[in-house]
């Protein structure tokens, strides 16, 4: 019986390292196994503007069924000259297993620093995520259990936002959302940042009818976007709740925005 | 729904799977005991009921009336022995009814090892039975997991038990005074309910004695020095 | 053939064992709870049903009629708790009527566990039963394994613990029936907030010797946030890639149907149902 079973009833989900899985092997063996990760739930989502991007992600940490912290952020400035990060220019969100999430921002964080000191200029947001991948496949056999996206301003100004599987593959995208929630809110996006499924009502019939021409949003659509779509994730998604943190990053810098989210 | 393959028989038949908990089930990890002594019998219980790390019920009262001066002490599975205990008490019933007269201890211990032995494949019940009768006077009986049945000067159980062998075979007397039953019991059990983890709240007792059933209640507030009700 | 129907089992048990996983059932990770007071008994609930992390109901009932003066609140696995509720009410409805005397709540909470214990644990209900019969009032916990619990406060659930928390810093004997309401619609809410398992609204009912009442989303403290603007889109958006109108009189063509005349329908048919009078 599982010794901090938090929830009676389905036997539940427990500590990882309490309680490492029994596998029953051959012949009734037992296999022990040391499991070392947690999912500690949480949803992130990054949006890609003409000249800005937006990062965001909810602060809800959980495990299993409880409720770790309801303030716990998932979106860090990186590569900063002091320690309130003010002069950064890139913004990294991870969500999966905190613990390996801040260890990898930790990593990335170093590493930008160092760069800076020793180049004195900043990384561009292209070094800063192929620098990522590089650092997520060096533990390939072992990996970070994290979905990270950066997003940053590119050389000539742009939004970029660069996302990232556990072990290193990655690219530039438009918009991206990630975590628990990414499945509820990654269709939202399509719809309505690329107008996926949009089309001209009356310019044809069948396969002839004429897409929903691209335009890049303002970034007030886009915020607008962000919230709304969180909002969704909170009703229906258990791990997704208590804030919102925004943070939008344009050429004069980066903007912290802190919003509720609903708690239950 | 699982499909495993882990039934309690093995292929020879022999071996039995004793340690098993039907999962997420309630567990009664406890300190119970029942000792004879001059006039009758004491049972005596904590009042822990867990699932799991949880604490599902800190009263709980696992001393269970199958007849007026015939109890029971129950251990495992709460389930389990709650149905057992149910059908003993409706045995007993229709036999005091059709007899005209109360049954014997030994009537009411016997009933319950047929019940435990025929389904020791899918029951976890440890349980004593205790009981005062006109005939044999007071009577102590345990029934372990396979259903075997031990007529005892006194009986403890549970997985509180382990702790107080050695305080039970130190300090038991033949015969005693129940002024003296009673403090034994308490005693003991006090000594399970700080070793063991799975033991806790409340001591319950009940003396059966010519008299009839008698409750003791002792609660932790005044480390079980002052009887309540 | 009443009971349940096995004929797939031996299917299902080889399709399992070629590694395909049987579908899941939604599950009510739920907040119950209830507590005796002067006069009669309440018992609450939360009204999120779940289906692993996702939010399969919003604003499910928990709450189970068994007989007008007894009710159950359920935990554990959806369909198992509403089945059995519904066929144990039934069951004491018809004992009632023979025996032409009220449902007790013990009779209830007997029924329920000797139903519960004959499956050994399959049957996923967790209930709390609570009634006010001829004699007095009655809270009960039943577990899916058959074994039950007498207590003057209980809880259930995933978020038995944070209500369970509650009642044990702020329960106090003998309360009013107010008191008791308020303590439960706490108990409730910290599940609410604290137990992913549980969320939305709080759900009660209120047992006394004359009356129930059931006071359905009793507190509303999660109320969906407006969004910030219309997803409308414009008619046509959606591209259709092919259209086909089926005309009421081509039904025919595609199933088989029955005009039923007006006559016909009224009286029910040829054979017309015997109705007691």
């Amino acid at each position: 019986m599982a010794m901090f079973s938090q929830n009676p009833i389905m036997n539940g989900p427990s500590y990882s390292f309490n309680d490492a899985p029994r596998v029953n092997g051959p012949e009734g063996a037992r296999q022990h196994r040391f499991d070392p990760y947690t999912d500690n739930g949480g949803s992130t989502l990054a949006i890609a503007g003409a000249d800005f991007t937006i990062m965001a992600g909810d602060t809800r940490l959980t495990s299993g069924y409880s409720i770790n912290s309801r303030h716990h952020p998932k979106l860090f400035k990186i590569g900063g000259t002091t320690a309130d990060q003010k002069d950064a220019t890139i913004v990294l969100s991870v969500v999966g297993f905190m613990a390996d999430g801040e260890a990898l921002k930790e990593r990335l964080d170093t590493i930008c620093k160092m760069y800076r000191y020793r180049h004195g200029k900043p990384m561009s947001v292209k070094a800063c995520a192929q620098r990522l991948s590089t650092i997520l496949y060096q533990k390939r056999f072992f990996p970070y259990y994290a979905y990270a996206i950066l997003g940053g301003l590119d050389e000539e100004g742009k939004g970029a936002v660069y996302s990232y599987d556990p072990v290193g593959s990655y690219e530039r995208e438009q918009c991206r959302a990630g975590g628990a929630a990414a499945s509820l809110i990654m269709p939202f996006l399509d719809n309505q940042v690329n107008f996926k499924n949009q089309y001209e009502p009356g310019s044809g019939e069948g396969h002839a009818l004429q897409e929903v021409a691209r335009r890049p949003l303002t970034r007030n659509e886009v915020e607008t976007l962000v919230k709304d779509a969180f909002d969704g994730a909170v009703e229906r998604h258990i791990e997704v709740g208590d804030g919102l943190q925004m943070m939008v990053i344009t050429s004069t810098g980066i903007e912290e925005i802190l919003l509720p989210l609903k708690k239950d | 729904m699982e499909f495993g393959t882990s039934g309690s028989l093995n292929e020879d038949g022999i071996h039995v799977d004793m340690d098993r908990l039907k999962k997420g089930e309630v567990n009664l990890g406890t300190s119970i005991m029942a000792i004879t002594f001059k006039d009758g019998v004491i049972l005596g219980a904590d009042s822990r009921t867990t699932t799991g790390a949880y604490i599902a019920n800190r009263v709980t009262d696992k001393l269970t009336r199958v007849h007026d001066t015939i109890w029971c002490c129950r251990s495992g599975s709460a389930a389990d022995t709650q149905a057992v205990a149910d059908i003993v008490q409706y045995q007993l019933g229709l036999f005091a009814m059709t007899n005209g007269k109360p049954p014997t201890t030994q009537t009411a211990a016997s009933i319950f090892q047929e019940i435990c032995y025929a389904n020791k494949d899918r029951l976890s019940a440890g349980l004593i039975i205790a009981g005062w009768d006109e005939r044999h006077g007071g009577q102590v009986y345990s029934i372990p997991l396979g259903g075997s049945l031990h007529k005892q000067s006194y009986a403890i159980g549970g997985s509180g038990s382990t702790y107080i062998y050695g305080f039970c075979d130190a300090n038991w007397r033949e015969g005693m005074e129940e002024g003296d039953a009673v403090n034994f019991v308490k005693e003991a059990l006090k000594e399970a309910i700080k070793w063991d983890g799975s033991s806790g709240g409340v001591i319950r007792m009940v003396v059966l004695t010519a008299k009839g059933a008698d409750r003791h209640l002792y609660l932790p507030d005044t480390d079980y020095a002052v009887r309540h009700n | 053939m009443p009971g349940f129907d096995f004929s797939n089992y031996n299917r299902n048990a080889a399709l399992c064992a070629r590694g395909m996983s049987l579908p899941k059932a939604t599950s009510t990770g739920t907040t119950i709870v209830g507590c005796i007071f002067d006069g009669g008994v309440v018992i609450a609930a939360d009204t999120r049903a779940t289906s692993g992390p996702i939010v399969a109901d919003k604003n499910c009932e928990k709450l189970h009629y068994i007989s007008p003066n007894i009710w159950c609140a359920g935990a554990g696995t959806a369909a198992d708790t509403e089945f059995t509720t519904a066929l144990i009410s039934s069951q004491l409805e018809l004992h009632s009527l023979s025996t032409g005397r009220k449902p007790r709540v013990v009779t209830c909470m007997t029924l329920l566990k000797q139903h519960l214990f004959r499956y050994q644990g399959h049957i996923g209900a967790y209930l709390v039963v609570a009634g006010v019969d001829p004699t007095g009032t009655h809270l009960f916990t039943v577990h899916a394994h058959g074994s039950t619990d007498k207590l003057p406060y209980v809880t259930m659930g995933s978020g038995s613990l944070a209500a369970m928390s509650v009642f044990e810093t702020l329960w106090k004997p003998s309360m009013t029936r107010d008191e008791a309401v308020e303590l439960c619609s706490q108990a409730i809410q910290s599940g609410i907030f604290n137990d992913l398992g549980s969320g939305s609204n709080v759900d009660v009912a209120i047992i006394t010797a004359d009356k129930t009442t059931l006071k359905r989303n009793y507190v509303k403290p999660n109320e969906r946030v407006p969004k910030l603007r219309s997803y409308v889109f414009r008619r046509g958006t959606t591209a259709v890639l092919n259209e086909k109108i089926i005309r009421k009189e081509d039904l025919g063509n595609y199933v088989s149907v029955h005009e039923l005349s007006t006559a016909a329908a009224e009286e029910g048919g040829d054979d017309k149902m015997e109705v007691d009078t």
